[in-house]
């Protein structure tokens, strides 16, 4: 049964057709196993045999879709695997998608029209915070459970009970770095921050950190999210003389630094950034002067949690690609998503909410567990080095590839 | 101290020379059609992605690539003024509207185009990423580059309009399209030609920009902010006003980024822009009607 279809009429009346015809099916081979006489057997509607569909909508256009376009293939790869072992509750699941093009606005239309229109059994959710906090109030009206791939904790303080937090706390993703910096004796800190929502919590995190620690904040600056002239920002923070230098940032900021610390001939002993080294094209852009730069990832493919191998080798198979952190989050939240109503026994939300919060699974993202309002807590990061054009894990040094390269060697 | 101020004036100077650079086609446009032309931010971003993919499949630098990334959107600007521009009624009154809404249109198709081809991450080719040593002072390779470049586009593109026949013609359709048209010039054939080379000097600078800055296919419209800003402030289509209005932000821009942070930086360039707008409406060298 195809388990992927954009809703259209022809394609719904199809599914219903089909429906009704497996729940005859389902209803005959009940009756032929327990022996009971046809006029004995309880009613069976299609509502309860037919595919459980599973509504989501995330950003397949535009400049935020590649990111999306790798949870999707995780949930995808993940409503694969949990169909071709029986599905849930005996039935499949059936994907509804729609394309959000990375609009908060489009996004809540969307799961509006899941909800009321397609009546959908169970909700994915979408790409990035923004848009998880766009649909939140309605999914949370809805009283509809939302694993949700978004790292600020706001949603998930218990304004938005239904929803579940499927990814690392954003306040957690530098930790690793840290933790490395404080493991090798480093004392002082400099953090350059973009002035949006993510990088903030992200310095927050790091700040938190450095103090329980005991490395010293030295230097902190915000810069606009359009800026492209890094110089006299990072002569500044030289000044401070810092030991490691930290961004709060994406990708295009993160390599104004780098070359802007190059250029300038800043030195540190350690240079780390949030996102932009966990991307390709952060080496592709900057050459060697991203050697020995830090980075941080919330999944690697070399990790040894649970099922790691198996899932490397099952999305390289379907999808002929490595997967992303995008991809394992989406997957492993997919995953849990399933374990849980499978635990629960039916598709009562509530039980389901309740059994979420309950739940701790080794996932190949890692621990995966909950505090009472559906904040992740078992989550972690690590921390990545690009060393001879590779990314490598390098800390925490149990699931780390190599040993870390440090101090920094200076800009060659 | 000295050092450091040292630093900060010739790094302001030199990254004026960079956003001389992204608005100098922006601003020929202007000056000889009166067309804001909106897709100029895109053309830029285009011609910097066309650099990385030279880059990426034949290793060509972008000090190569630039005149090809130009020549290339030469032709595609040739081709838009000639089979968009040209006819949208230009002679009419609301010209200025309706060329408005037509290069609107033409930055969407530019940018999604970009987008089919390049995908939406943020791209950058690592070339010139050393700096050169004057005694103490670290001045960056391709921030040089970059600004040399741009300061000789400056010359050449004013000589060019003040003393070859060509570029007076070019700005005798700029003060009197009727005017010129009843000497005897052929003006939709000038037309073509300017909006061909702005877009042109667009594509050129996005080649060269991108091993300073990172784009993304979404760039564009930041990009046609930015430069629009500045020919403003310079005055309208005045090449000599907005040499200075680059190296004016330029040098607030890494003052204040040093002296009071990157977030006030970026508050005062629009600042110093309502305030030189306030006193002289027309920019700083902004005259009615002249290139």
């Amino acid at each position: 049964m195809l388990d992927l279809v954009e809703p259209k009429d022809a394609v719904r009346s199809d599914v219903t057709r089909r429906a009704g015809l497996s729940a005859c099916v389902a209803a005959g081979l009940a009756l032929l196993a327990l022996g009971v006489p046809a006029v004995f057997a309880p009613p069976v509607s299609a509502q309860d045999t037919g595919p459980i569909k599973i509504g989501l909508a995330i950003t397949q256009t535009g400049p935020f879709s590649p990111p999306a376009s790798y949870e999707l293939r995780g949930y995808e790869l993940a409503v694969d695997q949990i169909n071709k072992s029986g599905g849930l509750l005996g039935r499949q699941l059936q994907i509804v998608k729609y394309d959000d093009q990375g609009n908060p606005a489009t996004a809540v239309q969307l799961y509006q029209k899941l909800l009321t229109d397609d009546r959908v059994d169970l909700l994915l959710s979408p790409y990035q915070t923004d848009l998880v906090g766009a649909v939140a109030p309605v999914v949370n009206r809805a009283k509809k459970v939302m694993p949700s791939l978004a790292a600020n904790v706001e949603h998930f303080e218990g304004k938005y009970p239904y929803l579940i937090q499927s990814m690392t706390q954003t306040s957690r993703y530098m930790a690793p770095i840290i933790d490395l910096a404080a493991a090798k004796g480093y004392k002082t800190i400099a953090i350059l921050v973009q002035n949006t929502q993510f990088p903030q919590q992200l310095a927050q995190g790091i700040e938190e950190k450095a103090k329980e620690k005991g490395l010293t904040v030295v230097f902190k600056e915000t810069y606009a999210p359009t800026t492209t002239d890094f110089s006299a920002l990072v002569l500044k923070a030289s000044e401070a003389k810092p030991d490691v230098i930290i961004g709060a940032t994406y990708l295009a900021d993160a390599q104004g630094i780098v070359r802007a610390a190059k250029s300038q001939n800043v030195q540190a002993k350690m240079f780390a950034f949030s996102i932009g080294p966990v991307e390709p094209e952060f080496y592709k852009g900057l050459g060697t002067a991203a050697e020995t730069v830090f980075g941080t990832t919330l999944y690697f493919k070399t990790l040894k949690t649970k099922g790691n191998v198996e899932f490397v080798a099952a999305f390289r198979e379907k999808y002929n690609l490595d997967p992303t952190y995008h991809a394992a989050v989406a997957y492993a939240s997919m995953k849990v998503f399933g374990d849980v109503i499978k635990k629960v026994g039916s598709l009562d939300q509530d039980k389901i909410r309740a059994e979420f919060v309950k739940t701790a699974e080794e996932t190949v993202v890692g621990h995966y567990e909950l505090d009472q309002n559906g904040k992740q807590l078992g989550y972690g990061s690590y921390a990545l080095q690009w060393l001879n054009g590779q990314q490598e894990l390098v800390w925490p040094k149990a699931d780390a590839t190599t040993d870390p390269v440090l101090p920094h060697p200076g800009w060659k | 101290m000295l050092t450091t101020v040292a630093t900060l004036v010739i790094l302001g100077l030199i990254w004026g020379g960079v956003y001389l650079l992204m608005a100098e086609g922006l601003n020929l446009i202007y000056g000889v059609m009166k067309v804001v032309n909106l897709a100029h931010g895109d053309f830029i971003v285009f011609g910097g992605l066309l650099a990385l993919t030279l880059f990426e499949t034949f290793g060509v630098s972008p000090a190569v690539s630039f005149p090809i990334a130009g020549l290339l959107i030469f032709a595609f600007g040739a081709l838009v003024q000639f089979g968009v521009i040209e006819r949208i009624g230009l002679g009419r009154p609301d010209a200025e509207l309706r060329t408005l809404l037509a290069t609107f249109g033409l930055s969407y198709v530019v940018a999604n185009t970009s987008f089919l081809l390049w995908g939406s991450q943020f791209q950058s080719i690592p070339f010139l990423q050393g700096s050169i040593q004057l005694g103490t002072i670290a001045i960056p390779e391709a921030l040089l580059m970059c600004s040399a470049i741009a300061f000789a586009i400056a010359i050449v593109v004013h000589i060019w309009l003040t003393h070859t026949m060509l570029g007076k013609s070019v700005r005798a359709v700029a003060q009197s399209g009727l005017g010129a048209a009843s000497c005897g010039l052929d003006i939709v054939w000038l037309r073509i030609l300017a909006f061909a080379l702005g877009s042109a000097m667009a594509g050129s600078a996005g080649a060269l920009l991108i091993a300073l800055i990172p784009f993304q296919t979404a760039s564009g419209s930041e990009l046609t902010v930015q430069a629009f800003t500045l020919i403003a402030l310079g005055g309208l289509g005045n090449y000599g006003g907005a040499f200075l209005a680059a190296e004016l932000l330029g040098l607030v821009e890494v003052f204040t980024q040093y002296l009071y942070g990157s977030n006030a930086a970026s508050a005062l360039i629009y600042l110093v822009f309502i305030g030189v707008l306030v006193c002289r409406p027309r920019g700083l060298l902004g005259r009615v009607g002249r290139v």
